[in-house]
């Protein structure tokens, strides 16, 4: 009872996501290479489509480098999560706190969007430079990237709170966000898939993302807005209860 | 005698880690995916890439050995400070290198097998083209494994290490000509590309191949600096495990 007086005259909302956006920019204050190689993957990868692919995809290829990115903030959030869970006991203590999961699910994505965001915003920046983007361009952009951000992150922490040693963060990690960025055309249209190969990734609302940024670019003139508006929200509807139904709050 | 005092153990500890590394069947499946990725983009957007795709994915998975080599050995080392009981054993610190290594290079073999079947189809190798690509593969592990058991000895946490380990592969796999000719390359930057280890593998094969017209020079020049990268590096690392085989 004495404990609780004093915890109690602190105040008990407000503090969580700065919080969470200090241990994000902690993380890239402590480790530079961790804020400079988010923001030069995307560039990697742009470089050798680049050389590979029809000049006129780049713009297509820089979008969806957009997505790319910030698909991978689930790789990191998986990572993360099993490293606050496994090697330092951090979720134990937060389990033990007034933090519910939701917020220690969100805290944890908000602090892995912030070493993401430079690239982002660099890559919105060469975007503008290579295709004009309309008001609308940019708010699906937006809208695309958030809804990913929040389906990928849930699914990362969702996996990690499954593994039981920090041997399969890498392969696991690897395996489903490598997996999941191959399969959806981020890097082009879909139309260049193989039969069979595009059907699938109509199930992933990655697809969905690139189909509306690409249509709001203007890169991809036959695309539905309402259609594929709704097949994004419903496929990451059912992508955040898989998560929910996953993840692991407590120990058993 | 002292020779083989130094090396003795090491054909044991090489059998532990291979029978090690094959139970971690998902880490060998999921070290394809990189390579996988960029061959599914080359196979979507340049079909004509395929075989040289595929000389430089067989080039990244030796590479990417060595970027597993980086994270076992921070992990023997971090997480279970299970050096430290190998160290104070007979094994030497440069068997315990070696023998990683080359755990290592065993059990990560088996994906690369099945590129180079593909690329048998695709475009059959040759007697002489087959030995180039032997001879720059085993170049191109003793460089990266040096690399990737030297950058695990500087660091104290393992969630330091995966930024390095990814700027490591992206700036020797994806950046250099390695999945893409050296003529798509600026000339100013060809010397460079054939200064390093990933790219100079990968043009000598694809040269040895037909797949790639190289100059003698900038054949004898990629040779050379991936013979001397490869030998030098390697006994680096010897060297290093020596070196840092007890903490301060």
């Amino acid at each position: 009872m004495a404990a609780e007086t004093p915890l109690r005259s602190h105040p008990q909302r407000g503090r969580v996501l700065p919080a969470w956006a200090f241990i994000g920019w902690r993380w890239v204050w402590r480790s530079p290479a961790a804020a400079i190689v988010p923001l030069l993957q995307p560039f990697f990868f742009l470089y050798f489509l680049h050389v590979i692919a029809p000049p006129e995809l780049f713009p297509l290829q820089v979008a969806g480098a957009m997505l790319f990115s910030t698909q991978n903030i689930g790789s990191w959030c998986l990572s993360d999560s099993a490293v606050f869970r496994i090697e330092l006991r951090l979720q134990d203590i937060f389990v033990a706190s007034p933090v519910d999961k939701v917020r220690y699910l969100f805290g944890i994505a908000f602090s892995n969007l912030i070493p993401a965001m430079p690239a982002i915003v660099v890559l919105g920046i060469i975007l503008s430079m290579v295709t004009a983007v309309s008001l609308f361009g940019w708010i699906v952009l937006i809208a695309c990237i958030l809804t990913i951000w929040i389906l990928y992150s849930a699914i990362g922490i969702a996996v990690s709170s499954r593994l039981r040693s920090q041997r399969e963060v890498w392969p696991v990690g690897n395996l489903i966000f490598t997996l999941l960025g191959i399969l959806s055309p981020l890097y082009y249209p879909i139309s260049r898939l193989p039969s069979g190969w595009g059907e699938i990734a109509r199930l992933l609302p990655a697809t969905y993302a690139a189909l509306l940024v690409q249509g709001a670019l203007g890169l991809e003139p036959s695309t539905n807005f309402a259609v594929d508006g709704g097949l994004l929200i419903l496929s990451a509807a059912v992508g955040l209860v898989a998560a929910w139904w996953l993840y692991e709050w407590r120990e058993r | 005698m002292a020779f083989r005092l130094r090396w003795a153990g090491s054909g044991v500890f090489l059998a532990t880690e291979i029978r090690v590394q094959l139970h971690e069947w998902l880490a060998i499946l999921t070290g394809t995916l990189t390579p996988g990725a960029l061959i599914v983009f080359v196979a979507i957007l340049a079909p004509e890439l395929l075989p040289v795709t595929l000389v430089g994915a067989l080039v990244y998975s030796m590479f990417l050995i060595g970027q597993r080599v980086l994270n076992e050995a921070a992990y023997i080392r971090i997480d279970h400070k299970l050096n430290e009981l190998y160290h104070a054993s007979p094994l030497s610190p440069e068997s315990y290198f070696v023998g990683l290594a080359g755990g290592m290079l065993v059990a990560y073999l088996p994906p690369s097998l099945v590129l180079l079947g593909i690329l048998q189809i695709l475009h059959p190798l040759d007697a002489v083209a087959g030995l180039t690509l032997i001879v720059c593969l085993l170049a191109v592990w003793a460089v990266s494994s040096t690399i990737g058991y030297v950058v695990s000895t500087l660091f104290k946490d393992m969630k330091t290490i995966w930024p390095y380990s990814a700027l490591l592969t992206n700036l020797f796999g994806v950046v250099p000509p390695v999945f893409y000719r050296l003529g798509s390359v600026p000339v100013g930057w060809r010397s460079v590309a054939l200064l390093l280890p990933t790219s100079a593998a990968a043009v000598l094969v694809d040269a040895a191949a037909g797949l790639e017209s190289l100059t003698r020079t900038e054949a004898t020049v990629a040779a050379i600096a991936l013979a001397g990268e490869a030998l030098v590096l390697f006994a680096f690392g010897i060297y290093w495990a020596r070196r840092t085989a007890r903490e301060p």
